[in-house]
């Protein structure tokens, strides 16, 4: 799948940078919403099920197979709340610049 | 949120897929009606009086209206908000759609249902005004092919839809061909088309409708992109609906002079150019019968609308992947149909209600970002 769409990203501070800020934040926001929601599933059904008590979580050791794991998860999670730093690289890679917008919207007004 | 009628080629979630989408939709509701309303407030408290002591009046349309707001902290903020929202809504339906992908696209090729029809042209030439930018931010547009039988495209913009909508277009997205169907319905009862062109169809969602309505129809679809169109003609088996979709430009398309009584389109002519929507117009007139009618579905145009309304429906030309957005609104439509044939008397431009009772009471304030059934929708229409 291709990530970034075709077209300058607009920005709207004074500082760009602090576009880029925001964008972090609400990723990060997003994937906090995400893990409440699995949570939420879990603590729900283990309550459900009778499997188990708020003690057993905090009595649990991972071993190393988990840990590997989490590391790995980790990894994607970096990539996917980090996503605006990496657009604005892929951006400069295909020369998308605030003209060629504008002479894309020239080009269909005309 | 997951109230999304499933069918064969819906795309499924996760649970954290889901709960990525579901955290997409929420922010976007909540900018729309918590954090969007408040850029009125401060347009009228701080950027026009600012405005008015720099230049002795009131801004007088939209441009000058940006031209202050831009400026403004919490108008940056919301834009911001926006711009990264529409973002996260492609990204978490791009993530679900291309885990599936091999499934999709081996059940869109081998539904082995034949109520209706699909034939693509792989020499059709993508329009320039689909491949500057991507439309509405949709990474790789309508048109891109990841593969060979691609409908990635396509099952990224079922969802993704329903998601910009906040669910609002209904489970089946087609709250925009129901309402001009209602329109027809109510408007002109005795009409009952035989042959029916949808224009800028994309994956026929607003399609279906008028294949419910007037079932003695037979119903046509055409979009320039093929990944939307497998997709599409798949997802309207899959629901048992016979519709004949092509791959043509809508400027200039196979079908025979006077081949329709009906032609319909929905948010399409917004993603055109100036150009094509007069070689549209003119299409429509060749493809229509005498005694035809067209309708043109869009948000409303900025004529009469008070400067600060249409600079925040305009917010998409500039900050979402809209480029034409803010020249068609601008266009005077009542001239263009007449210069592509059309009678003068037989032009309509209106406002028709939501087809669906729970949209309709919605705020019609077509706010950036909150244009998703606003609860109304601008119709552009004339006969032949």
């Amino acid at each position: 799948m291709i990530r970034k769409a075709k077209g300058k990203r607009p920005t709207f501070f004074n500082d760009p940078q602090i576009d880029t800020v925001m964008g972090i934040v609400m990723a990060l926001a997003g994937e906090v919403s995400v893990l409440r929601e699995r949570l939420d599933t879990i603590e729900r059904l283990a309550v459900a099920k009778g499997l188990f008590t708020q003690h057993d979580i905090e009595a649990y050791r991972p071993d190393e197979a988990v840990m590997a794991e989490r590391e790995h998860w980790r990894t994607e999670y970096l990539e996917r709340v980090l996503r605006v730093v990496h657009q604005e690289l892929e951006e400069a890679d295909k020369s998308e610049t605030t003209e060629s917008y504008q002479a894309a919207v020239r080009a269909v007004s005309s | 949120m997951n109230t999304q009628l499933p069918h064969d080629l819906l795309p499924t979630a996760t649970h954290d897929e889901l709960a990525r989408q579901n955290f997409v939709q929420s922010l976007k509701v909540h900018l729309a009606t918590k954090v969007s309303p408040g850029n009125k407030t401060i347009y009228e408290h701080k950027a026009a009086p600012r405005f008015a002591r720099e230049h002795q009046r009131p801004p007088q349309d939209r441009h000058e209206v940006r031209s202050v707001m831009k400026d403004e902290p919490y108008y940056q903020m919301w834009s911001t908000l926006l711009r990264t929202s529409q973002e996260m809504m492609w990204d978490s339906v791009n993530v679900s759609v291309e885990r599936q992908l091999p499934q999709l696209r081996e059940r869109a090729a081998t539904n082995g249902k034949t109520l209706g029809s699909l034939t693509l042209n792989p020499d059709l030439a993508i329009p320039a005004y689909h491949t500057a930018v991507d439309i509405h931010c949709q990474p790789g547009g309508y048109h891109t092919e990841l593969g060979p039988d691609d409908v990635a495209a396509g099952a990224t913009y079922d969802r993704a839809v329903y998601i910009y909508a906040m669910s609002r277009l209904g489970s089946l997205n087609d709250e925009m061909g129901q309402s001009v169907v209602l329109h027809l319905k109510e408007q002109h009862a005795d009409f009952q088309p035989r042959r029916i062109l949808d224009m800028g169809c994309t994956v026929g969602h607003s399609t279906l409708p008028y294949v419910d309505a007037y079932p003695e129809a037979e119903v046509f679809a055409v979009d320039v992109g093929a990944p939307v169109l497998r997709y599409g003609h798949a997802r309207a088996e899959a629901l048992g609906k016979r519709v004949h979709f092509s791959q043509q430009n809508a400027e200039q398309t196979n079908f025979e002079d006077g081949s329709f009584d009906l032609i319909v389109s929905h948010i399409l002519l917004h993603e055109t150019s100036s150009q094509a929507i007069r070689n549209i117009m003119k299409e429509c007139h060749r493809l229509l019968r005498p005694g035809g009618m067209m309708l043109h579905q869009e948000v409303p145009q900025y004529e009469g609308m008070p400067p600060y309304e249409a600079f925040i429906l305009d917010w998409d030309t500039y900050n979402n992947n809209e480029p034409f957005w803010g020249t068609v609104h601008s266009i005077d439509l009542q001239k263009l149909a007449e210069e592509s044939g059309f009678a003068a008397q037989s032009v309509v431009q209106t406002m028709i209600p939501s087809a669906l009772e729970r949209t309709q009471a919605r705020t019609k304030k077509f706010q950036g970002g909150d244009f998703g059934g606003g609860g109304a929708w601008f119709v552009f229409g004339a006969a032949k």
